[in-house]
């Protein structure tokens, strides 16, 4: 920012900002550190917050439990595969859309989204059938079907908006040039169009990472993602907060991590055409 | 610009999505619309007779249903509104020059990333349990009595496990809308006396209108269809006080296993959810452009 | 069976086949609770492989509704995503009759199939025939504070009523201290509060339904029963008791915040394990409460295993459960954690051992909890079910379930306990009429 701002203005905003930072994450903070207490630590009242034993137990115990590596692969190779597969689909459709608007690009946009509208218990029956039928139950390959068709819209939307922020003029420029269109699209608008598809491509595998109806309810044993593990560890009998909170850290950690690592790319991208 | 070619090359690349999404939509659809009108019931194999509008009848006419109607907007509207304003605020905060704004974004965005069972679970055992969540603990150690999130405002309290984890979203497009505002027109308006509430007002506000369009269509549809949390924490009671559509098509289709009904309820929730649509696309659609 | 039912059938069969030919061992998926018995299994699994050598075990383990849904959903529809499945009592015999589950019989002569408990065994047999194998049984009874109880001048009876129950809940509530008299179930569902109140509402002499199957809720009985469950709550009860169920309500006894709770037997070893437990040594027992009436409030339970109709691997799948339910399992669990940890409710055998008995404090009335129930005539009146918390038809948990949110949505304050059972009276009458019962 281009304003010179006093010092303690700067300590002031810190203060609030840091103060309101640390609120909304603290669940997270709460939940990593209950999952290095006992059972008995993590109902303690009042409550303990640093000084307590700390131990890995609880990891031990849920990495003894569950197959947690293969979870994890499922869950990496079902929210990455289902991004890929629908940014395959989406790119030449939102790029159409954004080049070539016809009458009714709008409509159609409307309506892609309008699909994420069906709830998805609603027809589950009907989706397991079929599921039965072609053989795709439990598998990773049924699972990527599903979550790319589900996340199709948003990812055809957030391409859309973004392609149409990279101005024509330069793509006349370019073609005024003599670009052939091969030429055009990789020296020109590709270059231009990777951060919204970088962006697009983040939000897409954390958002599949985080479904968790349908990758519940499709899979058994082989293809359970980490959406399924958590599941074994909700509420069962005697205490569980310390366990429970060892396998949500172990769940969320390794997209959490991945977020923080790509925020800015993240952040540059997600500007669904905001920016104007 | 837009040749004949080129609008053939258009239509060849819109294809494959469109053609996805139709089959996506119709074969489910189809289907359920199908096992809308037959008494089927997955607990009581046999045939599965033609009922007509029965099914529909007695979705329609299940005392829960307004109940449900009623808390699924309440629902959406809530946590909107929280995680509108509360975004605004957040990114007016987030972009002023500070120490640590790398550290405090990603603290604040966090939450996005945390599976909505995980975030349900957390906030229901370790947060608002009245007898050993944290919340209990405070009201204790300020000496009030323990509030009993899920029993005394449990519509409230899943909207703030939601707002919590959508607040990140609304955040982070509204900064990024934030960070493209013209500073200088924000100082020239001070100089001439401007006080903050009518910069905010005149200046930042129509500039967020956009972004807050996106936020506002994005997170409607999946607050509309909100389930885990509910699941979680209260299974849509006491009573009906915290189910929604989606919770009561679950109910009939997953607890009863009444398949019909539940294609019925799913049928009608499709309907609504496009009524909605619809009245939001009348409403902000003009504010998008597209 | 119609055409395409059959077409469906090939496709799955041919599925079927693929998949059991793409692995080299033959593969047994299990489903199965998350509940600590099961995780024990689970633990366990290799001293099962190791002596059948050729047979893979894959676990799914889940959250009890969870669980519940999702192998519903596959039996119902046929999916063969398991080959064995942990149930409860109230499904088998449910199943049993649509034929989705496969009879236990050859089963090897060690497994001693006359040695399970006959309240429990009954509940699991059609036609002469075992549908399912129980792994762990339970009733309810009384747990309480022997301290507290000293402190306030009073004893416990062997076979307390309801009053009796009242008076010492009066007596050791100590709000100052956080100490409630009583935690009972509140959280809605057909397994958590319902479970609770149908066995409680049958020693006050309440039912589901008369024998023509109208609903009950109307009368004397269950108001009385639904009055004295609020009172006993509201005065005595922990904060938040509507949104408490098992779970919950264990970590109050543990922290030493309840003075009685009336719940499943299998929570006895859990509140006198020291590890877990901050008032293990002062836990006593008694049977569940009654009212004169002839009937206790303790329920019947057990999760078993059984084969889906569907697997491709009936032989191997009943080695599993033969195993998982034999004694000699009952001696491993016992070798590698102690016997007070063996699976209880199930054998007869278990309760002639010594060993056992002095390892478990709480046997002796689990076993005469177990052995008051009567599934088969669970009332006070003639009823047209069977089942003693539940009532064996496939509409009872979503029926149950709604009504349970009625009696939570009361205990929490939001309706008279009246409105709660007009609801349920007529939210449960909707469906039974709806089904065709009584026609």
């Amino acid at each position: 920012m281009a304003r010179a701002i006093t010092p303690q203005r700067k300590a002031l905003n810190t203060a609030i900002a840091w103060t309101f930072g640390i609120m909304i994450f603290f669940p997270i903070l709460w939940t990593v550190l209950t999952s290095f207490k006992t059972e008995a630590q993590a109902i303690a009242d009042p409550p303990v917050f640093l000084f307590f034993n700390w131990t890995t137990e609880n990891y031990t115990t849920v990495l003894e439990r569950s197959n947690y590596f293969r979870h994890f692969w499922n869950s990496v190779v079902i929210s990455v595969g289902s991004t890929v597969l629908g940014l395959i689909i989406a790119v030449p459709a939102a790029w159409a859309m954004a080049f070539v608007p016809g009458k009714r690009t709008k409509d159609v946009l409307m309506w892609m989204l309008s699909t994420k509208m069906l709830p998805p218990v609603g027809v589950l029956v009907p989706i397991y059938l079929i599921f039965r039928d072609i053989g795709l139950l439990d598998t990773k390959t049924g699972l990527v079907i599903v979550l790319t068709l589900i996340n199709l819209p948003i990812i055809v939307w957030m391409l859309y908006t973004y392609f149409k922020e990279i101005p024509v003029d330069i793509l006349e420029a370019a073609r005024m040039d003599g670009a052939s269109l091969r030429n055009e699209v990789t020296y020109v608008l590709l270059p231009m169009a990777v951060p919204g598809i970088a962006s697009t491509m983040l939000l897409n595998i954390i958002l599949a990472w985080n479904e968790a109806f349908w990758t519940l309810n499709l899979t058994a044993a082989k293809a359970a993602p980490l959406t399924a593990f958590i599941a074994s560890y909700s509420s069962p009998e005697g205490l569980f907060y310390a366990k429970l909170s060892a396998a949500s850290t172990m769940a969320i950690a390794p997209i959490l991590i991945m977020g923080w690592f790509s925020q800015k790319q993240l952040v540059r991208g997600l500007t669904f055409g905001a920016v104007k | 610009m837009a040749t004949q070619h080129s609008r053939a090359a258009a239509r060849l690349m819109i294809s494959p999505s469109v053609i996805l999404l139709l089959g996506w939509m119709l074969i489910p659809l189809g289907l359920t619309l199908y096992f809308s009108f037959l008494r089927y019931n997955l607990l009581m194999p046999g045939a599965n007779p033609f009922v007509g509008w029965e099914n529909y009848s007695y979705f329609l006419s299940d005392p829960a249903f307004k109940a449900a109607i009623v808390n699924t907007l309440l629902l959406v509207v809530g946590v909107l509104v929280i995680t509108v304003v509360g975004g605004t605020l957040l990114a007016i905060l987030l972009d002023q020059a500070m120490w640590g704004q790398g550290i405090v974004r990603i603290l604040v965005i966090a939450p996005f990333f945390v599976m909505p069972t995980v975030s349900a679970l957390v906030w229901k055992n370790m947060f608002m349990n009245p007898v050993n969540g944290l919340f209990a603990h405070l009201a204790k150690f300020l000496g009030l009595p323990p509030f009993d999130f899920f029993a005394a405002a449990p519509l409230a309290s899943i909207i703030g496990i939601v707002s919590w984890q959508w607040l990140p979203f609304a955040t982070l497009i509204l900064l990024t809308a934030m960070q493209s505002l013209d500073s200088e027109r924000l100082e020239a308006a001070e100089m001439d006396g401007a006080g903050p509430l009518s910069r905010f007002w005149y200046m930042v506000l129509p500039h967020l209108s956009r972004a807050i369009t996106v936020v506002i269509l994005i997170q409607t549809i999946f607050l509309l269809s909100v389930f885990a949390e509910i699941l979680v924490t209260t299974n849509g009671g006491p009573g009906n006080a915290s189910t929604n559509l989606t919770y009561l098509v679950y109910a009939e289709s997953l607890l009863r296993f009444d398949v019909g009904t539940g294609s019925a309820g799913g049928v009608v929730a499709i309907i609504l959810a496009n009524i909605v649509a619809i009245f939001l696309m009348r409403m902000i659609g003009k504010n998008l452009d597209a | 069976m119609t055409n395409t039912t059959r077409a469906l059938l090939g496709a799955t069969a041919l599925s079927v086949v693929a998949m059991a030919a793409s692995a080299q061992d033959t593969t047994l998926t299990i489903a199965t609770v998350n509940n600590g018995d099961m995780i024990r299994m689970q633990g366990l699994t290799e001293n099962f492989t190791s002596e059948n050598p050729g047979i893979a075990i894959e676990w799914v383990t889940l959250e009890e509704n969870v669980l519940r849904q999702r192998v519903t959903q596959d039996i119902a529809t046929n999916g063969g995503q398991f080959d064995v499945m942990t149930i409860g009592t109230y499904e088998v015999p449910i199943w049993a009759a649509q034929d989705w589950l496969l009879p236990l019989d050859n089963m090897p002569a060690e497994w001693d199939q006359a040695d399970f408990l006959p309240a429990i065994a009954s509940g699991l047999t059609a036609d002469d025939k075992l549908f399912a194998a129980p792994f762990y049984g339970e009733s309810s009874m009384v747990m309480y504070r022997k301290d507290l109880m000293e402190a306030a001048g009073m004893e416990m009876p062997d076979e307390p009523t309801w009053d009796e129950i009242k008076a010492a809940a009066e007596a050791m509530t100590d709000e100052e201290n956080e100490v409630y008299g009583i935690c009972l179930r509140g959280k809605a569902g057909w397994g958590e509060n319902m479970a609770f109140l149908t066995a409680m509402s049958n020693s006050y002499g309440a039912r589901w339904f008369d024998e023509e199957w109208n609903a009950q809720f109307d009368s004397d009985a269950w108001k009385n029963t639904l009055t004295d469950y609020l009172e006993l709550m509201n005065t005595y009860g922990p904060p938040g008791a509507s949104s408490n169920g098992f779970n919950e309500n264990l970590a109050l006894f543990q922290q030493g915040k309840c003075g009685m709770w009336i719940d499943a037997t299998v929570a006895a070893s859990f509140v006198t394990n020291p590890d877990d437990s901050n008032v293990a040594d002062q836990v006593g027992f008694a049977l569940a409460p009654d009212n004169g009436l002839g009937k206790r409030g303790n329920w019947l339970w057990a999760w078993t295993l059984g084969i889906p109709a569907g697997t491709d691997a009936p032989e191997e799948a009943k080695k599993f459960v033969a195993w998982a339910t034999s004694k000699g399992y009952t001696e491993l669990v016992a070798s590698e954690e102690g016997w007070a940890n063996v699976p209880p409710g199930t054998r007869t055998s278990l309760y002639e051992n010594q060993e056992y008995l002095d390892a478990a404090p709480f046997a002796e009335m689990t076993l005469a909890s177990i052995n008051a129930a009567d599934p088969k005539n669970p009332t006070v009146d003639p009823v047209p079910y069977t089942g003693v918390q539940f009532v064996a038809i496939p509409e009872f948990q979503g029926i149950a379930t709604a009504v349970g949110q009625q009696f939570a949505a009361a205990l929490a304050g939001q309706i008279s306990a009246e409105e709660a059972l007009a609801n349920a009276q007529n939210l449960t009458q909707r469906e039974i009429d709806r089904a065709g019962y009584g026609e």
